[in-house]
Formats: C-alpha cells, sequence, structure tokens
C-alpha cells in the first residue's frame, strides 16, 4: 500500500498525464492484451443490445452521457427511460421499487448505504461475476472501495466520492490582524484547525454576523445533519452497537459528540436548522462561511471562478479529529455515496451491469467527475487523483485533502434498515437542536428506538450484518 | 340628521374599501412574487434586500426549465433532462379524462337522485364524506395493488383514482343544475316515448350545458393540483405537472427559485384562468345544496 | 325502498302500466349506480382490504414477501396506540385544522360580509380574491419558501411597515413552523369560506332585514338576531369541510417541512407517510391507516348529522311558502 502511495504521488508531483495514468494499479501493467475498459466492452458485446431503464437524477446522468454514448457505440446498449429523482430522495422510491419486487428499472444510482437493505429485501445482484469476466476492479482510493461489499458479495460500482473535506478560509485565518488578535486572546497561533474543539474555537472567533459572515457552513437539518454527527461520534472512539447489536450510543463518547453538535448552534446561521444543500452550497461559495465540513464537490465549486466569490481564498484538508478516547483519531464520512446498483429482477441486468462497470472505470470517470457545470460526481478512484483535470477542477490542494479524507472514511450506518436507524437518529438531533428535546435525552431515547426496530429487523439478522458494517469502518486513526 | 349618515355612509364606504383592498394586496402579493422571480437572473432570486421589481427582466428561466434550452444550461443551473412538457401532456391528459367521466357519470348520477331519489340525503352525504377521508390512509395498499395489476406508473391507474375521489364532488354539483330544470320538459318527453336514457342525455343535459362546464372546470381544478397520489402512484412515465415541480426541490448549488418560479408560473396559469371563468359557479361547487338561490 | 315496498300493503294491484314503469325506473336505477359500485369493488376495495391485511400481519419488508408476513393479531394497533408520537401528531393535525379553519373562517366571513352588497369594483375584488384558492398547493409551499426566508421579503415589508427590525424565522423556529403551514392554509382557502358565506349572505331574503330595519333595529342587532341564525347551515358547511380538508393537508406541509424542523410540523398524514414510505413499517402504517379512518369516521358521521339536520331545517323552510302558494 505505501509503495502504491508513494507512486501515486511522483505522478502527481511529475504532472504526469492520463496516458500514463492508465497503467496505474487496477490493471496488469505489462503482460496484459487488454484493458479493463477493453475487456468490459467485449463482456458486453456478448450479453447482446438492450435499452436499459434506470433511476437516476439529472445533475449525476447530465455529465455522464457523452461517457454512455461512447459505450453505446460499441456495443448498442443504450439508455432507456429514465427516472429523474432526487438521490436524497431515491433511498425511499428504491425500496418502494423493493419491496414490490418491480422489474421496471434495470439499475439505481443511489446512496451506497442503501446495499444491506437493498439487498436483504432480495433486490440487488451480485457484480462479482459480472466483474471477473470484465476483468474490472475498484480502483479506489484508500478502503473506499470496501463501500460496494455487503455479506461478501459486491453489489454497487461507485461514481462519485462525496468524501467530506475540512474547508477554511485561508484570508481569514492568514490575516495578520486576526493572527494578532487570535493571539493575544488565546495565547496559541491562529491555524487550520485539527480537533473539533479548535475548530469550534476558530468558528467563533473569526464570525460577523454583522456582516453575514457565519462561523459554520456545517448542515443540521433533519435529513443530512447527522452526517455531521458521525464524524464526531467515530473520531471520539465510539461505534454504534456492541457485538450482540446491542446499540452503545448512551456512552460518554455519544454525548461528547451530541454537545459538539448541537455547540454548531453558536456559529452556525440562525436559519440552518432547516437548510440543506441548496441553501447552503451558494453561502460557502459566496463567502458568508469561515470554516466547515462539507462534501467535496463544493471544492470544484468554489475554485470555480464562474460561479464563486472565493475562489483561491480556501484551504482545504483533513476534517477534525478527537483526543476523546485518549488518541487522536480522524473520521471523515461518505454518506451519500452515489453508485449503481442492478436489479435482480431485471431482464436487462447483464447489459445495465456492463454500462455500471463502463461508468465506473477511473479512466472513463475523469470527464464525469471533472464536469464544470454539473459538480455532483467527486473523484474517488486512484486514477482521478493523478489527473491534471481533476486537480485543475478541484485545486491541487483540493485533491491532496480528498486522498487524505479518503484514508480515514466511514459509513454512516451501514446495516439493514438504515433508513430507519438513521432517520431516529437524525429525528432526534435535529429536535434537540431546535430546543424540542433536551441534549442528554437524545442518546437514550435513539436507542430505545433502535431497540424496537432491531427487534423487528431480528437481532440475529443484524448481527450477520455488523460483519460487513466493521468491514467497512477505516482502520487506520489518522491518515498516513 | 341627514347630514351624519351620509357622513357615515362615507366612513363605511372608505373602511370597507380599505379593508378589502389590504386583503387583496395579501392575497395577491404571493402570486406577484412568484411571478416576479420567473422573470428574475440569478443573483436577485435570493438577495438583502429583496428586488421587488425583475431587473432588467429575463426570459432564461422559462426558456431553460420548459425547453431545456441549451446555452442556458451550458451556463449554469442546469436540470435539463426533467421534461415539463411532458408533465404538461401527461396532466393534461390525466386531468382531462378522469374530470370528463366524473362529470358523465356524476350528471347520470345526479338525475337519478334529483328525480328517482336514487340516493337519499344521507347516501348523498356519505358519498360527499368519503371524500373527505385523507386519502394517505389508502396509498400504500393502492400502490401495492396497482403494481399486481399493472396500473402502477399508467395513465390510467391515476384516471381511475381521480374520477373516483372526484365523483362526489361532481354528484352534488351537477345535482344543483339539475334541481333547477323543471320537471314538465322530461315528462312531455316521456309520454312521447323517449327512454330515460334519451331523456338524460338528449333533453337534461343538453339543458344544463354551462353547468356542466362549470362542474367539469370546477373539478378540472382538483384533478390537476393533486399531488399525494401522483406522487406514489407515478414513476418514469406519467409525472404530471406538480411532481415535476417538486423535482426542483433538491437541486443543489442554489436554490434555482427562478427555475421553479417559471415552471410554477405555467402549471397555476390555467387553473386561474379557468377559475375567473367559471368564478359565478365556484359557490354551487363548495355549497352543496346548503345555500338556495 | 319505499318505492319498491308500497305495494305489497293489501291494495288492489296496480295496473300493468305501473308496475312495468316501476320495474324500468328499478332498472334505471341499478344500471345508474352499478359502474359505480364496480369502480368501487376494483378500485379501491382491493386496497382497503389490503390495508386490513396489513394491519393484523406485521411485515417486515427486508425479511420476505408480503403474502407470507406474521399474523401479530392486535400488536399494531397496540404499538401505535402507545407510540407518543403518533399522539402528538393528532395534537398537531388537530390544533392545525382546527386554527386554520377558524381563520379561514373570520377572514372569508369579514371580506363576504363586507362584499354581498353591490357597490363599484366589486366584481375585481371578487377576482382577486378567488386567485389564492386556484394555485397549485405544492407551487403555494415552494412560493413560500421563497419569500418566507429570514431576510425575505415578507419580513422586509413587516419591518418597514412596523419601522421596528421584525424578523420571525417562519421557517426554521419550531416554535413558529407549524403556524407558519397554517397561515399558508389560511391563505390558500379563505376564498373557500369567502365563496360560501358569499352565496349564503346574498341568499338571505331581503324581507326580514328591511322590517328590521323599519323596526329601528341597529346593523349589529340586524346581524345578530336575523342574518346570522339564517347563515347557520352555511356556517357549519364552511367549517366542517374545510376542517376535514386541513386533517388531510399534505403538500404544503411535506413540500416545505418534511415534518421539521426538529419534529414541529409532523401531522397525521405526515406521519403515516414516513412510516410507510420512509421506514417501511407498511404494517404499522396499516394500522395507523385504519385508526386514523376511525377517527375520521366518526368526525364525518357527526358532520353528517349536523348537516343533514340544517339542510332538512332549509328544506323544510323553503317548502312551505311554496306549498301555500299551491
Amino acid at each position: 500500500m505505501a509503495k502504491l502511495d508513494f507512486s501515486r504521488r511522483t505522478f502527481v508531483q511529475g504532472g504526469v498525464g492520463l496516458t500514463v495514468a492508465n497503467f496505474l494499479p487496477g490493471t496488469t501493467p505489462f503482460a496484459h492484451a487488454a484493458t479493463m475498459e477493453e475487456s468490459t466492452i467485449a463482456a458486453a458485446k456478448a450479453v447482446g443490445p438492450a435499452a436499459v431503464n434506470g433511476m437516476i437524477w439529472s445533475p449525476y446522468l447530465v455529465p455522464m452521457q457523452p461517457v454512455i454514448a461512447e459505450f453505446s457505440k460499441q456495443t448498442n446498449i443504450t439508455i432507456g427511460g429514465v427516472q429523474d429523482i432526487s438521490i436524497f430522495d431515491a433511498p425511499q422510491r428504491a425500496m418502494a421499487e423493493a419491496l414490490s419486487r418491480s422489474a421496471q428499472f434495470d439499475f439505481i444510482h443511489i446512496d451506497s448505504n442503501m446495499i444491506p437493505s437493498l439487498a436483504s429485501a432480495g433486490y440487488l445482484e451480485p457484480l462479482d461475476d459480472y466483474m471477473k469476466k470484465a476483468n474490472f476492479k475498484i480502483d479506489a482510493v484508500g478502503d473506499y472501495g470496501n463501500f460496494m461489499t455487503y455479506g461478501g458479495n459486491t453489489y454497487g460500482i461507485p461514481t462519485d466520492g462525496n468524501v467530506h473535506i475540512q474547508y477554511v478560509r485561508k484570508d481569514l485565518i492568514e490575516d495578520p490582524d486576526n493572527k494578532k488578535r487570535f493571539a493575544d486572546k488565546f495565547g496559541q497561533e491562529l491555524k487550520f484547525p485539527e480537533t473539533w474543539e479548535e475548530n469550534l474555537r476558530l468558528q467563533e472567533f473569526l464570525m460577523d454576523p454583522s456582516k453575514d459572515l457565519y462561523g459554520s457552513g456545517n448542515l443540521r437539518n433533519r435529513a443530512n445533519g447527522v452526517t455531521w454527527w458521525y464524524m464526531i461520534y467515530y473520531s471520539a472512539g465510539g461505534f454504534p452497537f456492541d457485538d450482540d447489536m446491542k446499540p452503545t450510543l448512551n456512552t460518554p463518547a455519544g454525548q461528547y459528540a451530541v454537545d459538539l453538535y448541537l455547540q454548531d448552534k453558536k456559529v452556525n446561521h440562525p436559519e440552518a436548522n432547516t437548510w440543506g444543500t441548496p441553501q447552503m452550497i451558494p453561502r460557502i461559495a459566496n463567502g458568508h462561511v469561515v470554516s466547515c465540513q462539507y462534501w467535496d464537490g463544493t471544492a470544484k465549486l468554489n475554485e470555480n471562478a464562474a460561479k464563486s466569490k472565493t475562489t483561491g481564498k480556501w484551504v482545504y484538508g483533513l476534517v477534525p479529529g478527537s483526543d476523546f478516547s485518549g488518541k487522536r483519531i480522524h473520521r471523515s464520512i461518505s454518506s451519500p455515496l452515489a453508485a449503481i446498483l442492478i436489479n435482480k429482477y431485471s431482464p436487462r441486468k447483464a447489459q445495465a451491469a456492463y454500462m455500471a462497470l463502463w461508468l465506473g472505470s477511473g479512466k472513463n470517470s475523469i470527464p464525469i467527475v471533472t464536469d464544470a457545470v454539473n459538480t455532483f460526481h467527486d473523484p474517488w478512484a486512484k486514477e482521478h487523483m493523478a489527473s491534471p483535470l481533476v486537480q485543475k477542477a478541484y485545486s491541487p490542494g483540493g485533491v491532496k485533502a480528498i486522498e487524505k479524507n479518503f484514508q480515514v472514511v466511514s459509513p454512516p450506518i451501514y446495516l439493514t434498515g438504515f433508513l430507519e436507524f438513521q432517520d431516529a437518529l437524525g429525528k432526534n438531533l435535529s429536535e434537540a437542536y431546535v430546543g424540542q428535546l433536551p441534549a442528554k435525552d437524545v442518546l437514550s431515547k435513539t436507542e430505545n428506538e433502535w431497540n424496537a426496530i432491531i427487534g423487528r429487523i431480528g437481532r440475529n439478522k443484524l448481527k450477520s450484518d455488523l460483519k460487513s458494517y466493521k468491514a467497512v469502518m477505516p482502520k487506520r486513526l489518522v491518515p498516513a | 340628521m341627514a347630514m351624519t349618515k351620509s357622513r357615515r355612509r362615507r366612513i363605511t364606504m372608505i373602511i370597507r374599501y380599505a379593508v378589502l383592498s389590504v386583503w387583496a394586496l395579501i392575497a395577491f402579493f404571493p402570486i406577484y412574487w412568484i411571478v416576479s422571480t420567473s422573470f428574475k437572473i440569478d443573483t436577485q432570486w435570493f438577495a438583502w434586500p429583496p428586488f421587488y421589481f425583475p431587473n432588467p427582466p429575463t426570459f432564461s428561466n422559462y426558456m431553460n426549465v420548459w425547453f431545456g434550452a441549451e446555452e442556458y444550461t451550458s451556463t449554469q443551473y442546469a436540470i435539463s433532462s426533467q421534461k415539463p412538457l411532458i408533465s404538461l401532456w401527461n396532466s393534461t391528459v390525466i386531468a382531462t379524462c378522469s374530470t370528463f367521466l366524473a362529470v358523465l357519470f356524476g350528471s347520470i348520477i345526479a338525475y337519478g337522485v334529483s328525480r328517482y331519489r336514487v340516493l337519499s340525503d344521507l347516501r348523498m352525504f356519505q358519498l360527499l364524506m368519503l371524500r373527505m377521508i385523507p386519502p394517505i390512509v389508502i396509498v400504500a395498499p393502492l400502490s401495492l395493488y396497482y403494481t399486481a395489476v399493472g396500473l402502477i406508473d399508467t395513465r390510467t391507474g391515476l384516471i381511475l383514482v381521480y374520477f373516483l375521489t372526484t365523483l362526489p364532488y361532481a354528484v352534488w354539483m351537477t345535482k344543483s343544475f339539475i334541481d333547477e330544470v323543471p320537471r314538465e320538459v322530461e315528462q312531455a318527453a316521456e309520454i312521447l316515448g323517449a327512454s330515460r336514457w334519451r331523456t338524460v342525455f338528449e333533453i337534461v343535459l343538453p339543458l344544463i350545458r354551462s353547468g356542466l362546464v362549470a362542474t367539469f372546470l370546477f373539478i378540472l381544478i382538483l384533478t390537476w393540483s393533486e399531488y399525494l397520489l401522483a406522487l406514489i402512484i407515478t414513476k418514469t412515465n406519467v409525472a404530471t405537472l406538480p411532481i415535476e415541480l417538486s423535482k426542483y426541490q433538491g437541486s443543489t448549488e442554489g436554490r434555482v427559485y427562478g427555475r421553479q418560479a417559471a415552471l410554477a408560473v405555467g402549471i397555476t396559469i390555467p387553473l386561474m384562468i379557468v377559475g375567473v371563468i367559471i368564478r359565478k359557479h365556484l359557490a354551487r361547487g363548495f355549497s352543496f345544496g346548503m345555500v338556495r338561490r | 325502498m319505499a318505492v319498491a315496498a308500497a305495494p305489497a300493503a293489501g291494495l288492489p294491484p296496480p295496473p300493468a302500466r305501473v308496475v312495468s314503469r316501476r320495474r324500468a325506473i328499478r332498472l334505471f336505477k341499478i344500471s345508474l349506480l352499478s359502474p359505480l359500485i364496480v369502480m368501487f369493488a376494483l378500485v379501491l376495495m382491493p386496497a382497503l382490504l389490503l390495508q386490513l391485511y396489513f394491519s393484523f400481519h406485521q411485515w417486515t419488508v427486508y425479511l420476505g414477501t408480503w403474502w407470507d408476513a406474521e399474523f401479530v393479531g392486535l400488536d399494531l394497533f397496540q404499538e401505535v396506540l402507545t407510540d407518543p408520537r403518533f399522539g402528538w401528531a393528532i395534537v398537531r393535525s388537530l390544533l392545525f385544522a382546527t386554527g386554520s379553519t377558524i381563520g379561514c373562517f373570520v377572514f372569508g366571513f369579514l371580506l363576504a360580509y363586507l362584499m354581498y352588497e353591490p357597490f363599484r369594483g366589486n366584481a375585481v375584488y371578487y377576482i382577486i380574491f378567488i386567485l389564492p384558492m386556484l394555485t397549485v398547493p405544492v407551487v403555494v409551499a415552494y412560493t413560500a419558501e421563497m419569500m418566507l426566508y429570514q431576510s425575505g421579503p415578507i419580513n422586509d415589508i413587516l419591518s418597514r411597515l412596523s419601522g421596528t427590525e421584525f424578523k420571525p424565522a417562519w421557517l426554521s423556529d419550531p416554535n413558529i413552523a407549524l403556524a407558519t403551514v397554517g397561515l399558508l392554509e389560511i391563505w390558500n382557502w379563505t376564498p373557500f369560506s369567502f365563496i360560501i358565506m358569499l352565496a349564503g349572505l346574498s341568499a338571505i331574503p331581503k324581507e326580514p332585514i328591511e322590517a328590521a330595519e323599519i323596526l329601528g333595529a341597529s346593523k349589529w342587532r340586524i346581524f345578530w338576531e336575523v342574518q346570522l341564525p339564517l347563515l347557520r347551515p352555511v356556517i357549519l358547511l364552511a367549517l366542517v369541510l374545510r376542517f376535514l380538508e386541513a386533517m388531510a393537508e399534505f403538500p404544503k406541509t411535506w413540500a416545505l417541512f418534511q415534518g421539521g424542523p426538529g419534529s414541529a410540523t409532523e401531522t397525521l398524514p405526515i406521519y403515516i407517510f414516513m412510516t410507510t414510505w420512509q421506514y417501511f413499517q407498511i404494517s404499522k402504517g396499516a394500522a395507523m391507516s385504519y385508526i386514523v379512518m376511525l377517527m375520521m369516521i366518526v368526525i364525518v358521521l357527526l358532520a353528517i348529522r349536523l348537516l343533514r339536520r340544517e339542510k332538512q331545517s332549509l328544506d323544510k323552510m323553503y317548502e312551505q311558502p311554496s306549498k301555500a302558494e299551491g
């Protein structure tokens, strides 16, 4: 692993272009006859032409279209009907598909954390055989490729990294006046924050609501806020279940995470409790935010001078960590992680699967993750990190931050019933954030609700799921 | 004495105009806001202080949303693969077909009620109240059942439920028109030997033609704007306009208010025109025999 | 029924023509209603039965198909009835429905009262007043989002008018959120009450009012003692229908809040929707649906009784003069 990292870094530094990047790990560099892409085409041709239907959100589909067109040209496998639905609504619609065992969609483009639920409901086709036939490997940075596996099978092909990185306004932390005031007040240097506490202090110090500048740009709404909580909780050494599938939220680590999560209220915009990405991203890009953790795609927006007022004004880096467990741990998160999953009931599943493999090759997906208008897909493959196009779109600092965070990237609850578990937690956190629920009751209330869910789904079933969940968790405490 | 009386009348008049005008502003402002937003450029959608007038006005929102015009999608927020024109067609077909069925069956039943008391007063109210049970309590099994019989995501499926749920309104409203038709006309027809069906179609319904149009448009308003059933029962093939609009909600990168507004204007204007046309009859649609004229 | 039972009562057999006419009428009645009954049996009945099945069978969607769900008796009903979230949802729905119904009625009545006598500009006001009702509910929700953010036009206007900084967070303050939906509902549906009340007020016969005026009664007394009693049926109708519709309100609440902030706007339809379509507890959702259906049926039956009584007395009132004339 270390060796690979080294070779990648040399490529990056040398600015080696696309053609060389094709021969990076994942394919067999010298003794091969066909590239991964070529064998995907060959396998796809063998299953015959078809028009495949899918559920995918148009901002994701649009940049894919030229890449799909190339595939269609070579294989006669095309896109038929598409249900255009937002990535946040897709999980519910996909579950509805699964429980009616519908064959209407051949593929769905969805948060990969839905894999356990959808696979348990019998909806998903394992992709390992197709991958073998096409000589395909998921060439992901860090342990990110594990996110696609459940119960020993691979069920998804990622198209979007969507890892959280840390954003801090460079102009503000490098401002000599700010630096001096900070040093005078705290006796410490004003610099990029390494822990949650440092981050909060920095946010509080630099914010100025009278200029519409708020400390934080983190989401705290009911649907998304919980994603931020996991990072704090995991970095405090927490894990939501013990080996017997008993919830372990209501622990010191859990309460620590809740308290930090709620302190965001001091530094965030007063309307943040209902804001989602549509409201928050423009605030980040237009310079109303000091520091936050956010999906990495926002870096691409920030660095796009046509759309952003903060181009060049950011430092990107590792999300804050915590010393709570006695050791410094950093945990980033990737959710929703958009991936293509294949419907087991579909008569065109082979065609859809090969199209997914085609889209999931590092080389093919470079134009997708660098699209300047539809900034939804974010880089995830090793090839992306070396690509000059990606470097240009995300800025070299951005790419470095993405790589770093990928090494400690973790999932939300990767179990059957993900939506139920997550919503119970999200709802209680949201109630606490708006003041409807005392902070100390959040975790005990959530545990009670979780126990009901565990009872319904079955403890033994979830215990076997737990293995997959643990396999997806990162092993390093901090990035190498 | 006379002085004070006319003065008092003037004061009441002023108060009346003042109160009515205030409410007219309240009623009209949101509608103004959505129309004006649809003509604003993106920096003015969500600005502080707010822009009360689009400056300069632009058609780009309409071009982008309704026609997916490339020049507007490549520069900024692109949501081009959504297909409002197809949804417009779906909405039109679904709303008109279900409304037509509701008015057709509704008027025949209304005739039966008016002339032969096919449904007692109690049954008539029960029919009305059937409509008042929240649709949410039935959508889940309905969608499973629809999947099983292949009606999910089809126009027929939506038309059937819309027909059934609007029928009570159709019966009540057409009945109020039929009640006003003097019985002598039909009796004459009957004596001449016309069958009851012929009497209905050739004598009674033509007599209440304008009433049928009013009923039709009234129910069209209900079916056109229905959201929950359409949300659950449609997937790729037959999304209606309110569903199309709700897709803009989750769009990231920025509040795409201008685009949303441009679509919303297109959804709402037809209804407003329809409503203004039948404004005199709206009271009938809602009063269920409680108002005599 | 009454028609069919009449011939049996020992009367001489009616002439053949009358019998055939009666039979024809009965046939006519059946043919009128049968398509409706068939449609109902084919479309809604299976769904209702399926719902009943689910409310007694625990179907965990990850474990198997719905037809081999486990029979659990009344467990699901017990679960729903002991669920505090369900209780709160009922409370919120009742609050929302009551508040918005009263609001719609007060404004609708006020406007109708100011407009039922003809005056210059009457028609223009009428058209403007009915526009909110003709706005698609989802559009209302998104328009509200465009206008109600904290530094949005509504707060701007209110601040300018009041001369003070007036900045309620309409959309993100959990104490206000439900009221915000309520205000939207009032804006959206005041036209409904207005139209009904206007029709009611215009239909009141002039004679009693004129008589009272001649006797020197004040406008206030005429309103309370003559107009209001005559309007009772219409008022009841406006209240009952509005209340029932408000209990079922979904599009605005969902499009704007999805139950948040916190759970401030989690009304019955929202909670049922989330239980069914977000947590996929289809069975619990079914049990909830049946409870809500029963609750609504009770309310509806009460409403029917009220409305029928009013309608009968109204019918009587209008029948008498025509009889006197005949």
